[in-house]
This record gives structure tokens, sequence and C-alpha cells, in this order.
């Protein structure tokens, strides 16, 4: 088990937008009402009748180098052997400065306990060999879990033999959740102004 | 081509008014500091009168600052772990000792100011000269380090703080000079050369000032999409009220000219100058913090 690194690819050829990867992590993370540790971002492009609906699952990217680790003054924030970045409840002091810093807007404060959460792709089932809860529940298996470093694993297939990308690479962030055919349009940041 | 994009999911705020009144008190706390060692430590003696006022404005503001901190955190009662864990890399853990050793220094350096020990003073002074400018200095680089925010991923922010710490320093040096001078001196005479130096100390910081926030914009504008979209809604978004309006014409254009063109100056001229200055930085806190965090990332 030397040298794994967790991952996921989330194949866009396969995801139709029914938002269970979101109702699914809600459900076993016990997320509260307002805030998400995944969801799905949605657009739509064109007119008719040359329309196209796309989406973006999103998640914490779980990065190889992560912004919201270097900046927590407490070290609450904490990267895996195995890449997964965690959070440790009982350290962290809720400063919300890992939020600000998060080119993913990943992160949010629970509202019930006032500490700073996101997703752990479920190191707890990953722990015990199963699937994060959003991958064991996605109809399509759009998403796909696993070592990227092992190459006869369908990530690691995927991965080597897919065009993919990753959101905002710019960032020196190395994220590790890798997109297979994202619009980029929905990769875009916001524009409100 | 047309897009729609769908929002269904809002980032929560993440710093907020809080923090920038705890950036506008930690800069008024700086600012007063250094004029006060003005006199103390360089021995400028017609700036000797703003001394002890200096002193006792930077240790309250700066005993204030940590409160608004305090609210603003989640868990206030974990305040310890910030002494206990510490991460060299994150500035707010260079924070929490430097705003544990600065108003100590402060109250000390007070302390021997009012019993008259010059030399002690001057001392202490001149350990506090660099303190305040960290204890600023590193609130620029809580948001310089904050890589996903275009408005606060630059070098020129750290200055851009210190410059409007000074600022705003100045300026509500000079608005508690003329109160302490027309209502509790005795003789209840105005120190008209005291208040036209500070005049033009303030005057030069203003210049000082809008250039860097003028370069900063002007990076803004041609720098990646997220840079050029925090730029546009700075000089034609939801926040060009505040940023041109009320930021730089009110708090630094007009207050400028007014301290610069001798027809204009008089002592009411420069009180006005000195009250729209402290108003002016307060709404430039306001914009960097609030508008730098405006944007979804995703």
């Amino acid at each position: 088990m030397a040298n794994v690194r967790y991952g996921m690819v989330i194949d866009l050829r396969k995801c139709i937008g029914c938002h269970t990867c979101s109702v699914a992590c809600k459900s076993e993370n016990s997320v509260p009402l307002g805030v998400w540790r995944s969801w799905v971002k949605q657009i739509e492009k064109g007119r008719y009748p040359n329309v196209r609906k796309s989406f973006l699952p999103l998640l914490c990217n779980n990065c190889e180098n992560p912004i919201c680790v270097t900046v927590c003054p407490v070290k609450a924030s904490y990267r895996r052997e195995d890449g997964i970045v965690l959070v440790d409840p009982h350290r962290c002091i809720g400063c919300r400065y890992c939020m600000a810093v998060c080119p993913y807007d990943a992160r949010y404060v629970n509202p019930l306990v006032n500490i700073v959460e996101k997703c752990y792709w479920c190191d707890h089932l990953v722990d015990r060999g199963l699937k994060p809860a959003c991958v064991q529940a996605c109809p399509t298996q759009a998403r796909i879990f696993g070592d990227i470093n092992d190459h006869n694993a369908e990530i690691g297939r995927l991965l080597a033999t897919s065009p993919v990308q990753v959101i905002k690479p710019e960032m020196g962030t190395n994220p590790k959740v890798f997109y297979i055919e994202a619009d980029l349009d929905a990769m875009k940041t916001e524009r409100k102004g | 081509m047309d897009v729609i994009v769908f929002h269904n999911v809002f980032p929560q705020e993440t710093f907020g008014m809080l923090i920038a009144i705890y950036f506008y008190l930690t800069g008024l706390s700086a600012g007063s500091f250094v004029l006060s060692t003005l006199a103390y430590v360089f021995g400028m003696e017609k700036f000797k009168p703003i001394g002890k006022i200096g002193v006792i404005l930077a240790a309250l503001f700066l005993i204030m600052a940590p409160l608004a901190l305090l609210i603003h955190v989640g868990q206030p009662f974990r305040s310890w772990h910030l002494f206990v864990y510490l991460n060299i890399t994150s500035p707010i853990t260079w924070g929490s000792f430097l705003l544990t050793l600065y108003p100590i220094n402060a109250v000390i350096y007070g302390w021997y100011m009012f019993r008259g020990n010059a030399r002690l003073t001057r001392l202490f002074g001149i350990i506090g000269i660099p303190l305040a400018i960290f204890v600023h200095g590193y609130t620029g680089f809580i948001l310089a380090l904050g890589k996903a925010r275009a408005l606060w991923n630059t070098a020129l922010m750290p200055f851009l703080f210190l410059v409007s710490a000074m600022v705003s320093g100045i300026a509500l040096m000079i608005l508690i000079s003329l109160i302490k001078d027309k209502f509790f001196s005795k003789e209840r005479v105005i120190n008209r050369e005291l208040i036209f130096s500070l005049g033009n100390l303030l005057a030069g910081m203003i210049l000082i000032d809008l250039f860097l926030v003028m370069s900063d914009v002007l990076v803004l504008l041609v720098s990646h999409a997220e840079a050029q979209e925090v730029a546009h809604l700075l000089l034609k978004g939801k926040f060009s009220i505040f940023f041109i309006g009320v930021e730089n014409v009110l708090g630094k254009i007009i207050p400028a000219l007014l301290l610069l063109i001798p027809r204009l100056r008089s002592l009411s001229t420069v009180t006005i100058a000195a009250m729209l200055v402290v108003i002016g930085i307060f709404i430039m806190r306001y914009v960097v913090v609030v508008a730098g965090e405006f944007l979804h990332l995703v």
C-alpha cells in the first residue's frame, strides 16, 4: 500500500446532472442545511435548436499543495500521506482564513458547531476499503475514485488514456479531482459585478 | 454565445465587516504609535504635544482590535490554540505574537513617557517602531497570501496597508489634537504650527497612498481574468461608489487638494480634510476586504 495517492476522475460524458452525489454526501456526512461539501454547478448554453446543458460537479480537490494547510494558524488543516486534506474538528478555531484563500470555495463553516468543514472524500469509508458516498451513489458511474498511482485500476487507466483537466491549474495547488470533457464556461469564476 | 449559469450554491462570507474593522483599528494604532515616536525617539520637538496622545491611542486601539477577532472566530474559547499549535507559514500565527508583544511594549513605552524617563522612553520607542510596522504589515500579508482572491494577492498589499495606516493615524491625530486644544487644555488655544505640520505630513502620505492604489488598479486591469473581474467590480460594478467616490475622491483627492492648495489652507479646511480621510480609510478597509471576497470562485 505504499505510495497511495487518492484521486477522483469525474467523467462528464456520463454525468446527467441528477444531483444524487450532492444528496448522498449530505446524508452520509450529516451536512447541515445551507452548506454543501459536494454540489453540481449547471450552465445552459446556446440558442434553440443548438443548445446544451453542462454540469460541473464540485467538491474539495484535496490538492497536492493545499493553500488552506499553508495558512491555517493552528495546523487544524493537514494533509494525510495518501493526499486527503483533513480538518481536525477539535483544533479548528473557526477563523475562516482557509475559506478565504481556497480557490475552489470548497470550505464552509458548519453553523451547528462553528468550525470549518469540507469534503474529506469520505475518509471514514475509504479507510474501510469503501468508496466515497458520492461515488457509490452516482447512477451513471461518472465518478471514479481510487489510487492514481495504480495503473491497473480504472482511475489509472482513465487518467492515462483520456484528456483530463483540473479547475484553475494556474493556482499551483495541484488539484486531484480530474474532469473529462468539462466545459470552459462552467469552470470560470462567476461574473457578478 | 449565450451562457446562463444557475446559482444553486452560495459561498459563505469569510472575513466581512468585522475583519475590516479590525484592520482599521490596527492601522490607527500603528499610525498613532509611529507619530508618538517622532518627538520621543527622533527628537522632533514640534511634535512633542502629540507624543502622549499617540501612545494612549496606540494602546487603546490595539486592545480593542483583537475583540473584533474574538467576535469573528467561530470558537473564541479556543484562542489559546494560536499560541500552542504554531504554523510558521501562517500570517495569523505571526500576528498572535505581534498582537501580544506590541500592546505590552506600548504600555511600557507610555509608562516611561508619563514618568518623564527620556532614556527608557526612547529605548521602548525604538523597539516599538518595528513592532508597529509588523503589527499592521502582517495584516497586509494575511490578505496578500490569499492567493484565490485577485484583489488581495499582490505584493503591494502590505505597503498599501502601512501607508494607509499612516494616513488614518495622522488624520485622527489632527482631530484629537484639535479637540484637546479647544476643549481640554488650560489656555484653549489651538497649536496652529503643530496642526499645519501634521497637515503637510498627511498630504504627503495621501499622495503616496494614491500612487500605490493607482499602480494596484492599473496592474489588475491587465492581469488575469479574475483580476480584471475585480478591477471592474471596483471601477464600474457594485463597489464603484465606495471605491472611487468615497475612498479615493472624498477620502484622498479632496483632502489632498484642501491641504496642498495654499489659498485654501486654514484650520477649518485641515479639520474637514482630516475628517474625510478618517472616513475614507475606513471605507478603504471595507472595500479591500469585502470586494476582495465578493466573487464566487467556481
